[in-house]
């Protein structure tokens, strides 16, 4: 269940990075990327399906656990193939790797919860119904009411 | 020990978001996530999710310190107490109470604040005031003009039902980031979003139809809308005849503000005026949301008024989804104001210059000799530092070295003090200039009820205990009464509620039993009173039960860009940082991210002035000058220059004029010029 | 005592980090990295089970051998010129990967730009048509 950005609500407040940081006692797997004055988004982990992360790990640390791209640090030793494997740069070793785990033990990822603006989301399927609905309504009402 | 989870409301912003500190060892080791909170849902932004990094950290202050030279000794708290006490004390023998001003905190609990200004009455002083009167004293004195009530008219989630948001002069997507959940909630369901700011700002994102005025020219727009209105018949006529008055008048005077004039004076095209104003006018239900965009000018009250104004004459006030929505900045400085630290009124919004006001609060004080007609403003105290007339000065957390404008006037004018008191959780510029330090608790180490700008109050829980010496606000405040002679018998937050509870209407029923999970909204004034989201839906407090409509004339700022400062300064927050900045430049993981003064430049401006992104400049107004970093931008328009007041920079620049009414100063209209440093 | 082939090894210091007794030094600056491989006399192996490129193998103590030092020169990342990799690293990586999956839909050979401009690259792509949409509706 990985965790879906709706770029439209994004408000660039840095929340997630602040928060995932703070969960994952220091060590954060998110960056907002603000887009000159006119958008942001948070870059993390898209938990690949084909994840190249996986496929350069030697040691099976890194691997695939359904739709999460799951890590088991006790197998990690830190070589940094990962780091360097990962096509959006979101997986870091710090003398260990370390990466998104979708918060595993929380129910809702942190991120999740705590976006003022609800731009992330764990259902995909709603938050894109919701995007089409407001685009429809953008087009039918042309801003206007 | 196990993990305890301790409800508390986040001490940044006024949006109220509550969550759960983790305690383990009677140590706060994490945040929880309070889902079921009716203004966040269980969000919390940037700095809410760091809130914790101040409790422990390095600078806090553990003991009293009394000023030796310039360094500082650490007391003892009897010392420390009877030297504040001996201090005030002295000051107020030798020429009368009225040489003592006191500032309370619109970071402290609503008990505390109403005992601070009960301490400063009760010794005849009437100079008690607070932040609000930088943030949002017009909205206090506007508001209770024109609809009879300061505070939100409509909760926060409540703006998911509106069909119209017409944001003026409110970049909430960085200083109230909970709210802008709301909004895109409007927005799924077909919300048309209306945003004006001198700047583009995040909020601007959200927007269908972005006004990019001219700094200071918000009645020109706002009574041009107003025009646009009435000249199209999209005004609510049954509405204006069953609930207002003064329509006529107003009506008359706007017909000069032709969306062709106001463009020339705002800088907005004529036609996106046209489309905000038949936006608003049109929807079902239209809500106005601003801040200090609004108030921080010399025509803070004026602008106040032209909003409501706006929302009256559409009928856009009193049903969901729509209001006067003025989004506040401390998280308690709603209920500073309510509790009465204001030099125009006494708790529950009693004018200082009614005689039934000092006869009501004679009586249910017990006290003679309580000060009758408004006192000093925070910004008069400041002056009357410099010139003598105040003479002490009791400041509990805040911060005006680097909050008030023209900061190198406001420290020269605290050091003329004889006597300075800084009650604070760290020293902070204001603490450096203090005669006696004490420190105080921070929010998590004591209880009592903090009042968000949905107008809700909520009671926040105690987690943990003060660090060293430290002493909550309440604590301090009744043991030095008690030195000064006062009966501040209280056993504790709910002690003073009750009081509250007695003299307060708006707050009659909002008892510490009743304080659930998420408070209460006021007005509630029984214990059986469900609360009051949503104001003015039975007609107004004012005369005939009607809101009070009446013309505000555009008047230009006090400075404008001239030939020797040819740039106009406007200042604000970044999403980061909060207010003076004391909490969160010492916040690791907010400071990393934005960690200098910066200064945004048009691009074209900076060419002419051959300055590069990232360059070293200095600002200089009339006032002073300082240094920042240059970030060249396009989100501000060519003549137009922004910095945010998070660092003491910043203040040095701003003007210490303020609106006639209300005593704001103009910190959002300064003229200024910027060089590169060699 | 290990034995190290340096056509094998890849820089990575997967070894030096599962050495139980700092026997494997390792040292970095701006644009090269050494791992410097201490004689020992343990019979542990747990840098020859660990190495990814299995340049390492365990022989019998010499004392007349010479400690052995690898320096590897840092890849400079394409776009900002960051130092972020050794070469055999990223050929390993390239070598690791299906051919689809080393270029993005740009046709960039993302391997060869740091993690950096990696993850800014992905947040242009991301907020592109937003912010053209953004742009036209409010010049």
């Amino acid at each position: 269940m990985p965790v879906y950005v709706d770029i439209s609500r994004c408000i660039g407040c840095r929340s997630c990075e602040v928060a995932c940081k703070r969960v994952h006692g220091g060590k954060g797997h998110v960056n907002v990327h603000m887009a000159g004055d006119r958008a942001s988004v948070p870059i993390f982990c898209h938990h690949c399906e084909e994840a190249t992360c996986t496929m350069a790990c030697f040691s099976g640390a890194l691997y695939k656990d359904g739709e999460r791209t799951a890590f088991a640090v006790e197998k990690c030793t830190g070589c940094g193939l990962c780091r360097l494997a990962c096509p959006f740069g979101v997986v870091w070793t710090d003398k260990l790797a370390h990466k998104c785990d979708l918060c595993q033990g929380r129910e809702t990822p942190t991120c999740v919860v705590t976006c003022p603006a609800n731009a992330l989301s764990t259902d995909f399927e709603a938050a894109s119904k919701r995007a089409r609905t407001r685009a429809a309504l953008v087009a039918a009402y042309g801003g206007r009411v | 020990m196990p993990k305890v989870l301790v409800p508390t409301v986040c001490p940044y912003c006024a949006a109220g978001c509550g969550f759960f500190i983790a305690v383990e060892k009677e140590r706060a080791t994490g945040i929880e996530y309070m889902p079921a909170h009716p203004a966040s849902e269980g969000a919390l932004c940037s700095k809410g999710n760091a809130a914790l990094e101040v409790l422990y950290h390095e600078d806090r202050l553990i003991h009293p310190l009394k000023r030796k030279g310039d360094s500082w000794t650490r007391i003892s708290w009897e010392e420390a107490l009877d030297l504040v006490a001996r201090g005030i004390h002295g000051a107020m023998k030798e020429r009368g109470p009225d040489v003592v001003g006191f500032l309370s905190s619109s970071k402290c609990t609503n008990e505390e604040n109403y005992l601070i200004q009960k301490l400063a009455r009760s010794l005849g002083s009437a100079n008690i005031d607070n932040c609000a009167r930088l943030c949002h004293a017009p909205s206090v004195v506007g508001l209770n003009r024109t609809l009879g009530a300061a505070g939100m008219t409509n909760p926060i989630a409540d703006l998911a039902n509106s069909k119209c948001i017409f944001v003026i002069g409110s970049n909430l997507a960085e200083n109230h980031p909970v709210i802008s959940r709301w909004i895109h909630k409007a927005k799924d369901a077909g919300a048309v979003v209306i945003v004006a700011d001198p700047r583009l700002t995040h909020t601007s994102w959200m927007a269908d139809v972005l006004l990019q005025l001219k700094p200071g020219t918000d009645v020109a727009l706002l009574n041009g809308m107003a025009h646009v209105i009435i000249k199209e018949g999209l005004q609510d006529d049954l509405y204006i005849s069953k609930c207002t008055s003064g329509y006529e008048a107003l009506a008359e005077d706007l017909k000069d503000y032709t969306p062709e004039k106001v463009s020339e004076i705002t800088g907005v095209p004529a036609g996106e005026i046209i489309r905000a104003a038949r936006s608003f006018a049109i929807s079902p239900a239209s809500a106005v949301v601003y801040s200090m965009g609004i108030t921080q000018h010399t025509t803070g009250t004026d602008n106040v008024q032209a909003v409501a104004n706006l929302a009256l004459i559409c009928g856009h006030v009193g049903r969901p989804g729509t209001g006067v929505l003025p989004l506040r900045g401390q998280n308690n400085v709603q209920g500073a104001c309510d509790m009465g630290a204001l030099a125009e009124f006494y708790p529950g919004y009693r004018r200082a210059d009614d005689p039934e006001t000092i006869r009501f609060f004679s009586r249910a004080w017990n006290s003679t000799g309580l000060p009758a007609g408004r006192g000093l403003t925070a910004t008069e105290m400041i002056c009357a530092a410099a010139s003598g007339e105040v003479k002490a000065m009791y400041i509990v957390g805040e911060d005006p070295a680097n909050s008030d404008p023209s900061s190198n006037f406001t420290r020269d004018a605290l050091e003329n003090l004889d006597f300075l008191v800084v009650q604070d959780i760290f020293m902070t510029a204001t603490a450096q200039l203090a005669d006696v330090v004490l420190p105080a608790a921070a929010w998590a180490e004591k209880e009592g009820t903090y009042t968000s700008t949905e107008r809700r109050v909520q009671w926040s829980h105690k987690a943990i205990e003060p660090p060293g010496d430290a002493r909550s606000d309440l604590d301090i405040v009744c043991n030095l009464a008690q030195r000064l002679g006062l009966d501040f018998s209280y056993a504790g937050a709910a002690d003073v509620l009750a009081e509250i509870n007695s003299l307060v209407p708006a707050y009659g029923g909002i008892t510490r039993e009743r304080l659930g999970d998420f408070g209460l909204v006021w007005p509630c004034p029984t214990a059986e009173h469900p609360g009051t989201p949503i104001l003015h839906s039975q007609g107004f407090k004012l005369k005939d039960g009607r809101a009070s409509l009446g013309p505000v004339k555009y008047r230009p700022a006090a400075e404008d860009a001239s030939w020797e400062y040819p740039l106009v300064l406007t200042t604000g927050r970044v999403t980061v940082h909060h207010n003076a900045g004391s909490m969160t430049r010492r916040s690791p993981s907010l400071i990393e991210r934005e960690p200098d003064l910066f200064v945004e430049i048009n691009m074209a401006d900076a060419a002419k002035l051959r300055i590069a992104d990232g360059d070293e400049v200095t600002i200089t107004t009339p006032r002073g000058e300082t240094t920042a970093n240059a970030r060249l931008t396009d989100s501000v328009k060519r003549g137009v220059v922004f910095m945010p007041f998070h660092f003491p920079g910043t203040n040095i620049l701003t003007a210490d004029v303020t609106d006639p009414e209300a005593r704001i100063p103009e910190f959002k209209v300064s003229a200024c010029r910027i060089a590169r440093r060699n | 005592m290990i034995k190290v082939d340096k056509n094998l090894c890849l820089g990575c210091f997967s070894c030096s980090n599962v050495c139980p007794n700092q026997n494997i030094v390792r040292e970095e600056t701006e644009d090269k990295r050494s791992i410097h491989w201490k004689k020992c006399k343990e019979e542990c192996d747990l840098c020859v089970e660990f190495c990814p490129g299995k340049a390492l193998s365990l022989v019998p103590f010499d004392p007349a051998c010479e400690e052995p030092t690898l320096t590897f020169d840092l890849v400079a990342c394409k776009i900002c010129g960051a130092r972020y990799a050794t070469e055999p690293m990223l050929r390993r990586i390239e070598a690791s990967l299906p051919r689809e999956l080393q270029k993005d839909s740009t046709g960039l050979a993302w391997i060869w730009v740091c993690p950096v401009c990696r993850r800014k690259i992905e947040a242009e792509r991301a907020t592109k048509q937003m912010v053209l949409g953004r742009s036209r509706a409010n010049p």
